[in-house]
């Protein structure tokens, strides 16, 4: 009878403890962020710190990453400049059609030479795309 | 002395939550390990300068802050500045009217950080009209 008494008092004071570590378990599932797997992290930003904060993820956004060696890569697929522009025009010509605009997202290494850069933005003002945006670190972690 | 029958502590329709237990705690295990601190990241806007439209020239001739981005350092309006002189003179500019537009020139040679600092004192100073062109080398 006490062992019977001892066995379902351990069994209850577990329960709270299960439901304790199934809401942790939740909250890092919610907030683990699967698309930083795309995101070159060899990348190394320039600082930035007065930038304005952008937590406004846009689906339609171009993100380009350009490394210390002047290599422009899209989900970390290497592209040449000339199949940049072809790709721009492509999805510029079919948010046109949607009535919206193509945002496109520099992200580029603060060592690599402008040049590289250059190349980019020419690829971009070839496939009619104005409006760019560079990334930087607002604050490092 | 016949022997008490121990009943056992799970009768038959009974979960036995050790092993879920075991594994709800690694999971648990996995995802604070494999958590990690997130940079915060700006985006910068810049506008390139576009073919222009048929039109009137303005009455008005627009103010430009022409800046040049060398490898070593910056000028403003062909004034050589360092990256303390570079807040300083754009700051007294744009206590005038911050709705000049900053032509911004850049040099093949000149490291993209340099850029980004350059647009990041825009940024402080709320000169949000930025124009990037890019020239050849020096």
């Amino acid at each position: 009878m006490r062992e019977k008494r001892e066995e379902e008092a351990l069994n209850g004071n577990l329960t709270a403890m299960i439901d304790v570590v199934f809401q942790l378990i939740i909250f890092f599932v919610c907030t683990v962020n699967m698309q930083d797997k795309a995101i070159d992290d060899r990348i190394k930003l320039a600082m930035a710190p007065n930038g304005a904060v952008s937590n406004v993820k846009d689906p339609y956004e171009v993100k380009i990453d350009v490394s210390d060696t002047g290599a422009i890569s899209v989900s970390r697929t290497i592209l040449p400049a000339s199949m940049l522009t072809t790709i721009l025009t492509k999805a510029r010509a079919d948010a046109k059609r949607s009535g919206r605009e193509v945002p496109v997202l520099i992200r580029a290494d603060a060592r690599v030479k402008h040049e590289a850069v250059k190349k980019v933005m020419d690829a971009c003002t070839a496939a009619g795309i104005w409006k760019i945006k560079f990334t930087a670190l607002k604050e490092k972690a | 002395m016949a022997r008490k029958r121990r009943r056992s502590s799970f009768t038959a329709g009974e979960l036995n939550l050790t092993a879920m237990i075991d594994v709800a705690f690694q999971l648990l295990s996995f995802f604070l390990i494999s958590a990690h601190p997130v940079d915060v990241l700006t985006n910068l806007d810049v506008f390139r300068p576009q073919p222009d439209v048929i039109s009137a020239p303005p009455p008005v001739p627009p103010k430009i802050i022409r800046v040049t981005v060398f490898a070593d350092g910056f000028t403003i309006n062909d004034r050589a500045v360092d990256s303390r002189g570079l807040l300083k003179f754009l700051s007294q500019l744009a206590d005038l009217d911050k709705t000049q537009t900053v032509l911004i020139q850049c040099l093949n040679e000149s490291p993209h950080g340099k850029l980004i600092e350059l647009l990041d004192v825009c940024a402080k100073l709320k000169l949000t009209n930025l124009s990037v062109v890019s020239s050849g080398g020096a």
